[in-house]
C-alpha cells in the first residue's frame, strides 16, 4: 500500500523534481514486483517509511513508535484520504470549469483556482453592496415572470438567454462583453434587462426604454453596448445623457419627452417588479435555460452551459 | 597515538563548512580518501593527461610517477621485486586474474573459507562449472574464527588455497601465517585476499610466504577503480595471461607476438594512471602512521559499540563477542528485522553513514538463514564522538521498533 501511494504522490511531484521521479520510478518497481508475485526488493518501503519515522522521532520518540506500529493502517487511511481527495479535486475542477466555482453553482467557499472568488462577487440589490453574497440561487425563478415586457432578440431560438444587469454595477459591466460575445456567437432567445442595483441610473433606465419603443431594439441593444462599457463615471452623469444620445444620431428631445412621460415611468417600473420576481439578490444575474449565474463568470461557465454536452 | 584532529583536517568531505559533514563509518566498503590522493590525481589530469612510455615530456612523466607508485607499493608490502606488483581494478580483478591464468583444469582442487566474499567465491565456482576443479569449503569455528584443523583436515591435494585475510562480514582476521606454512607443506598455493586486512594492519609478503595477494585501493584511501595483484616473480612468470592485447606484447607479426615480461604482460589497455598515481599517494599518506597505532585506536572504538550493543538484548553481533578479534568492524541484526530501515534512519536523522545488506557474501547468509544485517565499520578517521553519535541514534531507533 505505501507504494501505491508512493507512486501517486512522487509521480505527481516528480512531473516537476527529477529526484522525485526516481522514487516514483522504484514505488512503480515495487508495485510491479507485488503484482507479478515477486517481493518487493527494492528496499523502497523501508527507504520511505525511514526517511517518515527519522522526521517524526527527532520530534516525538511517542509518535514515531505509534506511526511505526501503526505504519499499514496509517498507509490505508491516508491511501483513502488520498482517493478522496483526489476525487474531490477533481469534482472541483469539473465544477470550476462549468460553474466558475470549485465548490458548485453559485457556491462561494473557498476555491483554490479563484482564491478571491472573482467569479462569485455581486452587487447586492439591498444595500448595494459589492463583493461575495451568500444567498442562495434556489429561489432564484424566471417562474410567473412576464418576459415579454423586456427587450427581446432571437426569440425563435431554442436557448435563452436572461441578463439582468446595472449599468453602476462592476460585475454587470465586467460580464457584459462575454454575454455579448456568447450572444453572438450562439444567437439564443436574449433578453436583456437592467436592474438599478446601485446608484441614481434610473434616468438611463427611462432613456432605454425610450430608445427601445421608438427606434427598436437593436438600437436599444447598441445603446447597451455603450452603456455597460463606456466610462461608468461619463454615463452616470446626468448632463452627459444628451450628448450620449445625440452621438447614436438619436433625437434627443424626443426621447427625453419620452422618457420622463408618466407611462414609461410606471413601464420601467413594472419592468422593476417583474425582475424582483425572479427572487434576485444581487447583480448580474444570468440564466442561461434552465441555469442560473450569480456574479461574473468566465465565459466558458457560459458556453458550457448553453452546450449541449458541455463542450460542444 | 593518532592525532584525530590533524588526521581530519586531510579529509575535505570530513570539514565541511556548512556544518553537515556525515558520520562516516562505512569504511569497509569504501574508504574516505584524503585531500593528497584527490591533489595527485588532479595533478595527472591538470598537467600530465598523457601515456605511459610515449617518449615526450608528458609521457616520461606519466612513466616516473606510475613507476613511483609501483615502487611505493612494493615497499608498503615488503615485495622482493617491483615487477610483482601487478595494477589492476580491484581485488575482483585480482582474483580473477589468478583464477584465469593459473591453467587450472579439471580435477584441480580449490580451497576457499565459509565466509568468502563474492569476489573469492564466484570466480572459483564459475571455474568448477566451466572446467570442472572443485572448489571445497573450510568449515569455520562457531563465533566466526577460522578452524586450523579442519583446514588441515582438507589440505591434502589442494592445488590452491584462496582465502580473506580479514573478513569484511565480522573483521576477523585469519592466521594466515600458519595458513600458508601449512599449505606450502602441503604443496599448495596459496592467495590471499587482503582488501580488509590492509588498510589496517602491516602486511608482509616476505614474512607470509604467500604466493599471491590482491587488494583494492579504495578500501586503504585510494581512488576508485584501482587495486593491485602481487605475486611471487617466479610464480608469476608461470602464469598464463588471460587479458592481452594493447601493452602487453613485446611486438607482434600477423601470426605471432612475443609478450612482455611481468607485471606488463597483466595490464593489458590502457591503465587508469591517475587512479595509478592517487594509489601511491595513499600508500604515502598510510606509511606516515604506525599500524599498531590504527589498530588501537579502531579497538577503542570498536570496544565502545560493541559494549553499547550489548546492552540492547535483540542486538545480535556477527563474529566474536570480542572486539580484539574483529579489527575495525560491528557487524549486527535483530532477527526477523530488515536492517535497511536502520542505515536510512542513521543517515536521516544523523547523517549516519553505515552499509546494510549481505555485504557480498550471500553465501554466508543463505547458510545461517539471516536476512541481513547492518555493518559499522571503523578508520583512522573515525572519532569517539561519531561512536557515541551512532550508538545514540541507534538507541532511539530501538525505542520506537
Amino acid at each position: 500500500m505505501p507504494c501505491l501511494i508512493a507512486l501517486i504522490v512522487f509521480g505527481i511531484m516528480g512531473i516537476f523534481s527529477a529526484s522525485h521521479r526516481a522514487l516514483a520510478k522504484e514505488a512503480f518497481d515495487c508495485i510491479f514486483r507485488r503484482v507479478t508475485f515477486r517481493p518487493c526488493n527494492t528496499g523502497f518501503q523501508d527507504k520511505i517509511k525511514g526517511k517518515i519515522l527519522s522526521k517524526i522521532i527527532a520530534r516525538s520518540t511517542f509518535w514515531a513508535k505509534m506511526v511505526n506500529k501503526h505504519y499499514e493502517i496509517l498507509s490505508w487511511v491516508f491511501f483513502i484520504l488520498m482517493v478522496g481527495s483526489t476525487a474531490y479535486v477533481f469534482y472541483g475542477g469539473y465544477n470550476f470549469y462549468v460553474y466558475g466555482s470549485c465548490n458548485g453553482l453559485n457556491e462561494s467557499g473557498f476555491c483554490a483556482f479563484d482564491p478571491k472568488g472573482e467569479n462569485n462577487k455581486t452587487t447586492t440589490v439591498e444595500g448595494a453592496a459589492c463583493g461575495i453574497t451568500k444567498d442562495s440561487e434556489e429561489n432564484l425563478t424566471l417562474d410567473g415572470v412576464n418576459l415579454e415586457i423586456f427587450s427581446t432578440i432571437n426569440s425563435d431560438s431554442e436557448d435563452t438567454v436572461v441578463f439582468i444587469g446595472c449599468y453602476d454595477c462592476d460585475y454587470s459591466r465586467k460580464v457584459y462583453p462575454d454575454i455579448m460575445k456568447l450572444i453572438e456567437k450562439k444567437k439564443p432567445n436574449y433578453i436583456l434587462a437592467h436592474y438599478p442595483a446601485k446608484g441614481d441610473t434610473m434616468f438611463l433606465g427611462y432613456a432605454g426604454y425610450a430608445v427601445r419603443k421608438i427606434y427598436g431594439e437593436e438600437a436599444f441593444g447598441k445603446l447597451n453596448n455603450y452603456l455597460f462599457t463606456a466610462d461608468k463615471e461619463y454615463i452616470l452623469n446626468k448632463a452627459n445623457l444628451n450628448a450620449i444620445l445625440a452621438s447614436f444620431n438619436f433625437d434627443v428631445k424626443k426621447i427625453n419627452d419620452y422618457a420622463n412621460s408618466p407611462e414609461t415611468k410606471q413601464m420601467v417600473e413594472n419592468e422593476i417588479v417583474e425582475l424582483n420576481k425572479t427572487n434576485l439578490y444581487g447583480t448580474p444575474t444570468i440564466f442561461i435555460n434552465d441555469k442560473v449565474f450569480v456574479g461574473p463568470k468566465p465565459y466558458r461557465v457560459y458556453n458550457s452551459a448553453i452546450n449541449r454536452f458541455i463542450f460542444f | 597515538m593518532l592525532n584525530l584532529d590533524k588526521i581530519r583536517v586531510d579529509f575535505n568531505i570530513l570539514n565541511k563548512k556548512d556544518g553537515v559533514s556525515p558520520i562516516y563509518l562505512d569504511s569497509a566498503c569504501m574508504s574516505l580518501k584524503p585531500n593528497s590522493v584527490i591533489e595527485a590525481m588532479n595533478d595527472y589530469y591538470f598537467n600530465f593527461p598523457a601515456c605511459d612510455r610515449s617518449l615526450h615530456k608528458l609521457g616520461s612523466n606519466v612513466t616516473k610517477k606510475v613507476k613511483e607508485a609501483r615502487e611505493l607499493v612494493a615497499k608498503f608490502i615488503n615485495a622482493k621485486s617491483i615487477d610483482e606488483i601487478i595494477f589492476t581494478r580491484n581485488t575482483t580483478e585480482g582474483i580473477n586474474l589468478l583464477a584465469n591464468s593459473l591453467d587450472l583444469v579439471k580435477g584441480d582442487i580449490v580451497l576457499v573459507s565459509d565466509k568468502e566474499h563474492n569476489s573469492n567465491l564466484i570466480p572459483w565456482l564459475l571455474l568448477r562449472d566451466k572446467i570442472g576443479i572443485e572448489v571445497k569449503i573450510i568449515p569455520g569455528n562457531v563465533d566466526g574464527t577460522f578452524n586450523l584443523d579442519n583446514f588441515s583436515k582438507l589440505i591434502s591435494g589442494v592445488k590452491l588455497v584462496s582465502i580473506v585475510h580479514t573478513s569484511n562480514l565480522d573483521g576477523v582476521t585469519n592466521p594466515a601465517k600458519e595458513i600458508i606454512e601449512i599449505a606450502h607443506k602441503n604443496n599448495a598455493l596459496v592467495c590471499l585476499d587482503v582488501a580488509q586486512s590492509i588498510p589496517h594492519r602491516k602486511i608482509d609478503v616476505q614474512d607470509l610466504d604467500v604466493d599471491f595477494l590482491a587488494f583494492s585501493g579504495h578500501k586503504m584511501l585510494g581512488p576508485t577503480g584501482t587495486g593491485v595483484f602481487y605475486g611471487k616473480q617466479k610464480l608469476l612468470e608461470k602464469l598464463t595471461p588471460f587479458l592481452v592485447g594493447g601493452d602487453t606484447v613485446e611486438f607482434s607479426t600477423y601470426d605471432s607476438y612475443k609478450m612482455l615480461e611481468v607485471p606488463e604482460k597483466f595490464e593489458a589497455g590502457l591503465q587508469n594512471y591517475a587512479g595509478i598515481i592517487g594509489l601511491g599517494e595513499a600508500v604515502k599518506y598510510l606509511n606516515q602512521f604506525d599500524f599498531e597505532d590504527i589498530k588501537e585506536h579502531e579497538l577503542k572504538l570498536n570496544t565502545y559499540i560493541t559494549e553499547e550493543l550489548k546492552k540492547i538484548p535483540q542486538i545480535k553481533i556477527i563474529g566474536p563477542e570480542n572486539p580484539v578479534y574483529r579489527s575495525g568492524i560491528v557487524n549486527f541484526y535483530i532477527e526477523s528485522t530488515d536492517m535497511h530501515k536502520f542505515v536510512i534512519m542513521l543517515d536521516e536523522m544523523a547523517n549516519i553513514e553505515i552499509r546494510s545488506g549481505q555485504h557480498c557474501v550471500h553465501s554466508w547468509f543463505a547458510d545461517k538463514k539471516i536476512y541481513n544485517s547492518a555493518r559499522v565499520s571503523l578508520y583512522l578517521y573515525n572519532t569517539m564522538e561519531e561512536a557515541e553519535a551512532f550508538i545514540t541514534n541507534l538507541n532511539k531507533i530501538i525505542k520506537i521498533l
